[in-house]
């Protein structure tokens, strides 16, 4: 694998990843509140699973400093308790006049968000840069 | 003219230059892919093995040690010292890895430079001596 | 290609000089091995950036070192080329010397 070519390959790899926790962050942030949903449950917080991306063990034996990615292992649901709320009036009270919402913690979805930005961010750059590389690269063949 | 025949010489330190600035990139870029990764140690290159000689040509290398799956391959990458983890264990800083490729290029576009003047320099004098 | 146009401008036989065997005489000797010298450069640096645009294109080899490669081969060509010239000067001059 050439080298520089397995860093550009990483860097997408987090693009794609970031962007997803981007996403759950928001479909977090936009079910804060949702009591009931299509299967009549309040909705679960969910999470994404980052791993890294191994390499092939071709490349391995080859020697060469290969860079590796990440990837989405999975996107589960954050079985952590859901908040109770003290809301008589709400339509879904139990008999208690308790409303049981989301898991989210809003302020920690955004911290997520953000982070994730930031590391997209980073990768871009990356992305960038090393493409620069390469042309310079190229640029040796001619003339 | 064995210079260029034979990869030795100022040109093979030129090339050798390149190709490390490259494995540096590599690692700051599994660095910056993983900087939100559970329990991922950032690594950075090796520099002490790299320069008592022992490269000759990158090409024919064989990795020594077959590293886990979950680390950057290749010769030269060491876990980087120094680094708080944080809750997630992860210890990769956005900014040091940014600065660690930046200056990595700096390094690869002045190598560069330098090989491309070089390649001028031999073909100017192989047909200016006719 | 371009290797048989390097050979193909020295003249097969040799000069005989002192009448003895072309090949064994130190003039003789000298051209045919100065073409072989250069004609092994060419071939190897060739070879070496054939395999490494190869490796550039599958992924295997670094763009740079594929880089390198094709401008070795393409310097010590034109190098080859030059020392070649020189070869067919000296030649054409030794034979036009009176015995």
């Amino acid at each position: 694998m050439s080298t520089l070519g397995s860093a550009v390959r990483a860097g997408a790899s987090a693009l794609a990843a970031e962007r997803m926790r981007i996403e759950v962050a928001v479909s977090n942030l936009a079910n804060a509140e949702s009591t009931r949903g299509p299967d009549g449950q309040p909705y679960k917080r969910r999470d994404v699973v980052l791993q890294t991306t191994t390499v092939q063990d071709f490349d391995n034996s080859l020697g060469r400093a290969t860079a590796v990615g990440v990837e989405v292992a999975a996107v589960v649901e954050d079985q952590g308790p859901a908040r109770r709320r003290f809301e008589p009036s709400h339509p879904d009270a139990d008999k208690d006049g308790y409303v049981t919402l989301p898991n989210v913690d809003p302020a920690e979805e955004m911290v997520d968000m953000l982070g994730a930005a930031r590391a997209y961010q980073a990768n871009l750059t990356a992305i960038g840069l090393i493409r620069d590389l390469v042309q310079r690269a190229l640029d040796l063949g001619r003339g | 003219m064995s210079e260029i025949t034979s990869d030795s010489g100022v040109m093979a330190a030129l090339r050798q230059q390149m190709t490390l600035a490259a494995a540096r990139q590599a690692v700051a870029a599994s660095n910056l892919a993983n900087v939100n990764t559970p329990g991922y140690r950032a690594r950075e290159a090796d520099f002490e093995q790299t320069l008592d000689g022992k490269l000759g040509d990158p090409l024919t290398l064989t990795n020594p040690r077959h590293l886990p799956a979950a680390e950057p391959s290749g010769p030269a990458s060491h876990e980087a010292a120094g680094l708080a983890a944080r809750l997630d264990g992860n210890n990769v800083q956005i900014d040091r890895e940014l600065l660690s490729m930046t200056q990595a290029a700096g390094e690869f576009a002045r190598a560069q430079t330098a090989l491309a003047a070089k390649f001028r320099l031999v073909r100017y004098a192989i047909n200016e001596a006719r | 290609m371009t290797i048989d146009a390097l050979k193909g401008r020295i003249p097969s036989g040799l000069p005989k000089v002192g009448g003895g065997d072309a090949a064994t005489t130190p003039a003789g000797a000298g051209f045919s091995d100065a073409l072989g010298r250069v004609v092994d450069a060419v071939e190897s640096t060739e070879s070496q950036a054939n395999t490494a645009v190869s490796g550039m294109l599958s992924g295997t080899t670094d763009v740079h070192d594929a880089m390198i490669a094709l401008q070795r081969a393409d310097l010590t060509l034109q190098f080859s080329v030059q020392i070649r010239n020189r070869l067919v000067q000296a030649y054409n001059e030794i034979m036009r010397m009176p015995i």
